[in-house]
């Protein structure tokens, strides 16, 4: 699992970076191309949902999907990790 | 999956940035999320102003009616089908002003009906008129020296006029009104959930809370548990200034209308 911030939704509140124990939302310094400081994640693997969801079978925490007036928090499902194979070329 | 029951064509929605009603949508589509209800029985109604804007968020059936009448449309719809599930979104000054009556009736009749009132203490959408619920002392547009009416207590209204179950939580406190508001889902009869929530546009920026998290700080600590206050309060001691209970207010079973099984 992956946390996600949609740009298109976010008004830049501020609320999630105030109520994630974890720390993870930091408020953003640059504008986007609507002129709003979207916040930043800050090392999201930190999240406990990401890591423990598929675990436990349920949401976990979801404080900050919840508290977003905008609707532009969710978590996206990740392909599971594959070692790539290199070619290596002569 | 709460995201299903948004109408992903028309967010983002108008509401401003860090504004309470977004929150308690997520917080009510949660709960219906859990407690199993269909798309196709479900009703969401609202009146005029900001919160009443939510239904029109959400794929469902819904009514968007006239100022203050939410209640009385509502109670229309769960009389004239009582299998419907009926969600009711108001604000404060479709509910306390000039819904009032009609609020009092509908706890009266105790009709299965779920409320989620959206306090935000003034009327946001009109540019910040005082509304009934405007605290002693705050400013807004039509009381620039301080409201001097004492404000109208929601909860108390609903509990004295006989509703089915009654909470009180604000924005800050999410798990907690998506719990209420569940428990409010599976309670047959009235129930009210009064949700205490920010306005930074029309009423933080007049009274010192400017930026939405001020707000919600000061949601959190002027907030006091109902269980632990009944606990710890000395007798007769007054709530400290500004402060209010936050909690489940009651929860009786009164004889209840337009429930399926008994009409």
């Amino acid at each position: 699992m992956k946390l996600e911030i949609d740009e298109s939704r976010c008004k830049g509140c501020n609320l999630c970076t105030m109520v994630c124990p974890y720390r993870i939302y930091r408020q953003g310094n640059r504008p986007n191309r609507r002129g709003i400081y979207v916040p930043e994640l800050d090392r999201p693997e930190r999240c406990a949902n990401c890591r423990l969801q598929e675990l436990y079978g349920r949401r976990l925490c979801g404080i900050c999907a919840l508290i977003c007036p905008d609707q532009a928090i969710r978590w996206v499902k990740e392909k599971p990790y594959e070692p790539m194979n290199v070619v290596i070329e002569y | 999956m709460r995201e299903d029951w948004l109408r992903n064509d028309r967010l983002p929605h108008i509401y401003c940035a860090g504004c309470g009603n977004g929150t308690i949508m997520n917080c009510v589509l949660e709960a219906v999320d859990k407690a199993g209800y269909e798309r196709d029985n479900t009703v969401f109604l609202s009146g005029i102003g900001c919160s009443s804007r939510a239904p029109g968020y959400i794929e469902t059936d819904s009514l968007h009616t006239t100022h203050g009448r939410a209640l009385a449309f509502a109670t229309g719809v769960k009389m004239a089908k009582p299998s419907l599930n009926v969600v009711v979104f108001t604000g404060d000054g479709d509910i306390a002003a000039i819904g009032g009556n009609h609020f009092i009736h509908a706890c009266r009749r105790n009709i299965d009906l779920t409320v989620v009132c959206m306090n935000n203490h003034i009327y946001g959408m009109t540019g910040g008129q005082g509304s009934p619920t405007t605290p002693i002392g705050k400013t807004s547009t039509t009381t620039p020296y301080g409201a001097v009416e004492v404000p109208f207590d929601l909860v108390d209204l609903a509990v004295a006029a006989g509703a089915n179950y009654v909470a009180r939580w604000t924005s800050y406190h999410v798990t907690q009104l998506t719990e209420a508001v569940l428990n409010g889902l599976n309670t047959p009869g009235f129930s009210l959930i009064e949700v205490r929530c920010q306005c930074p546009t029309s009423y933080g920026r007049r009274n010192k809370f400017r930026e939405p998290k001020d707000y919600m700080d000061f949601l959190r600590s002027h907030a006091v548990l109902k269980e632990k206050w009944e606990r710890t309060a000395k007798p007769g001691e007054e709530l400290p200034a500004e402060s209010f209970l936050v909690g489940e207010f009651v929860r009786r079973a009164r004889p209840v209308m337009g429930v399926a099984d008994e009409t």
